[in-house]
């Protein structure tokens, strides 16, 4: 494979807000995030349907989609820029070249009417490849370094592979063009649970072996822990709790997160002892528009949440958006976070 | 998860599924030519057995009555309806389908071939156009589909599928031939001509064929661009055109993924319209007094020619047979899921 001397570009997420239009107006279904992806690591997004997480993986290719439109905010990526500010031929050049974008695992990414080597020649040729046979032999490689028979997959169509096949053949087109940013979007949604363990095991190894830089959204925190480096969990839109996957899971500190950890059910001990959280996750039209979006579902909810939206604090290399959580005072100015 | 076939079609199976098809259309066929004898046998008044009566009226041997009426029917008009129906069926084994009561002596299928051949033009030359200008239209109408030119082209669609064709066969009859005498009015072709492939003639013939061309093109161009823009949308929302974006895929690949896509389903409607076509457009002909076969058939049904009405009938079966057939198979051709036979 290609030698990976280049390190990992990191990518900063500055004051992201992705609005939708309804009927209702234009609502945010992201608004005012931050969110750092340190170079080499694996950052993971959590939330319940509806938390914007997938806009925001949308939003690092700049692709959010209609009736959705990226309001306000930058994303910078080392060696690219702000990939809000591009637009045309340098944006559709960015993608699949320097960001590598996963699809859900369920859902066809495949056109299924073409082999996927096909396919493979279709995405060579609109980067400009010019050694087609170079490309054809890398995505073999990286078919075999995920267990698959390279010539036979890329001699198939859509339908002739498994749900975790086709996922692999996902991963292999996001990563032979060599980009060094990934987003993982639910890759393992509606893979049985062994797949699911070897879809996280290669999305580790590939992504150690080639130094990069990912991103996984997920609604499923099991298999975050087991893949990423830092978690962060979002909210209505917001980013609530970031920090340490280890950390936020081990010791969280926002009540959702709490109530989130709590609504899991252990492999040992009795069911019941998963609290599900109670009510139910916002919508774009249910949002509150002022205070803290969670406040209807908290329980150390206080008088300050009805009117102040929580600002982000960074401590102890966590960042939390929570009024309940005590912080010194110090730090309860400090707006901007690492 | 290691269950996958190679993607390369099986001819074998084709072979096979083309024989079943084939089995099975020979089946059908056989089924409405049975059917229009037992209804041509049936009909009240029974033509077959009064035309033998009314020969042995006018003075006629009994025998010489049959064998008249035997030539004329392509079947005995006496002894058990088994017999009947062997000797039809057996007539029909050897293609003669009788001969014609309205256009005395001639068979009809020399009435009906040369019949076919004013009705494949028109009909033939306003399917395929209608085809691709609909097509086309139709993945214009759904990309700007929250614009102005989506709006008029859907409309457009709507419209034209709305009115019937011999409204539109009238109104251009009328613009054209009455109001702005451009274009002949009707018949397939201007008697003065030698046919042939002479410079005249085959100036007379295409001018003759506009009008109905034109009609049938504006009739069916509406279902083909409602038909197209509903695909498009829905191939649109699929994840894959997004995945290929996401991909950083040319517009041009990308456009290649969704209108293949998107046509698919429609060359199976494309493959049975141009079945239809052997039943003719009956409005066309009948404004523009073109020949063709859905003139024969309502001339055949309102001079009671039940030789030719039957042979008609079974013109028209075979033409849909064959074309479900290739539908059919041309699915296998362009359908990788298909082909290999598996769910996709």
């Amino acid at each position: 494979m290609t030698p990976t001397t280049v390190t990992a570009p990191g990518v900063r997420i500055r004051d992201l807000t992705v609005v939708y239009k309804t009927p209702a107006g234009e609502l945010p279904a992201v608004s005012g995030v931050n969110l750092s992806l340190e170079p080499g690591t694996i950052t993971g997004v959590v939330g319940e349907s509806g938390s914007g997480k997938s806009t925001l993986a949308l939003s690092l290719l700049n692709a959010v989609q209609p009736p959705g439109r990226i309001a306000a905010g930058s994303v910078e990526i080392d060696g690219l820029g702000d990939v809000l500010t591009l637009g045309g031929e340098d944006l559709r050049r960015a993608r699949g070249r320097q960001v590598g974008y996963v699809f859900q695992a369920a859902q066809n990414s495949l056109n299924p009417l073409k082999t996927i080597g096909k396919q493979l020649l279709d995405l060579g040729r609109s980067h400009d490849v010019e050694d087609l046979r170079g490309l054809v032999r890398d995505a073999k490689e990286l078919l075999a370094r995920m267990g698959m028979d390279g010539a036979r997959v890329l001699d198939s169509h859509q339908h002739e592979l498994s749900g975790g096949m086709r996922q692999r053949v996902g991963i292999m087109l996001a990563l032979v063009l060599n980009a060094k940013v990934v987003v993982l979007d639910e890759p393992t949604t509606a893979l049985d649970m062994i797949t699911q363990a070897t879809i996280l095991r290669i999305i580790r190894e590939v992504h150690d072996e080639r130094s990069l830089t990912t991103l996984v959204i997920t609604h499923d925190v099991g298999a975050i822990a087991e893949v990423a480096d830092s978690l962060a969990v979002m909210y209505g839109g917001r980013v609530v709790e970031h920090g340490e996957v280890t950390e936020v899971l081990g010791a969280p500190r926002h009540p959702y997160t709490q109530g989130l950890i709590r609504a899991i059910p252990r492999l040992s001990g009795d069911i019941s002892e998963a609290r599900a959280l109670p009510g139910r996750p916002p919508t774009l039209g249910t949002l509150p528009a002022a205070g803290c979006v969670f406040r209807e579902r908290c329980e150390r909810r206080m008088a300050v949440c009805e009117t102040d939206e929580p600002i982000p604090v960074f401590r102890d290399g966590r960042t939390v958006a929570c009024h309940a959580v005590d912080h010194p005072l110090a730090l309860v100015k400090r707006k901007e976070f690492a | 998860m290691t269950n996958a076939v190679r993607g390369r079609p099986r001819w074998g199976a084709v072979a096979r599924k083309t024989g079943g098809h084939l089995v099975r259309g020979l089946v059908m066929v056989w089924v409405v030519a049975t059917i229009s004898f037992v209804i041509i046998r049936e009909i009240p008044g029974n033509p077959v057995l009064g035309q033998y009566e009314s020969l042995i009226q006018k003075g006629m041997s009994p025998e010489q009555a049959e064998r008249a009426t035997a030539v004329l029917y392509g079947f005995l008009p006496t002894g058990s309806l088994w017999q009947q129906y062997l000797g039809y069926m057996g007539s029909l084994l050897h293609l003669d389908l009788g001969r014609s009561l309205s256009t005395p002596g001639v068979e009809v299928t020399t009435l009906i071939g040369s019949a076919a051949r004013w009705t494949v033009l028109p009909v033939l030359a306003g399917t395929l156009l209608s085809f691709l200008l609909g097509v086309t239209m139709g993945v214009y109408a759904a990309i700007k589909r929250s614009g102005k030119l989506g709006d008029m082209l859907a409309l457009s669609g709507s419209l034209l599928h709305g009115v019937p064709v011999y409204v539109i066969g009238l109104l251009l009859t009328a613009i054209f031939a009455t109001l702005w005498p451009i274009l002949p009015s009707g018949g397939p072709v201007d008697v003065e001509f030698v046919p042939g492939l002479n410079p005249g003639y085959l100036g007379s013939l295409l001018q003759h064929a506009v009008l109905p061309v034109v009609t049938y093109t504006l009739a069916s161009y509406g279902g083909w661009i409602l038909a197209m823009k509903s695909n498009v949308v829905a191939v649109l929302g699929d994840d894959f055109i997004l995945a290929a974006e996401l991909r950083g895929l040319k517009r041009g690949i990308v456009f290649r993924y969704l209108a293949r896509n998107a046509i698919l389903p429609l060359f199976t409607i494309l493959a049975l319209s141009i079945g239809m076509l052997f039943g003719g457009s009956i409005f066309i002909e009948e404004i523009f007094n073109y020949p063709g076969l859905g003139l024969l058939l309502v001339n055949s049904i309102t001079s009671r020619d039940y030789a030719l009405m039957g042979g008609t009938f079974l013109v028209i079966t075979i033409g849909i047979v064959v074309a479900n057939i290739v539908a059919d198979l041309l699915y296998t051709a362009i359908d990788p899921r298909v082909r290999s036979g598996g769910a996709a």
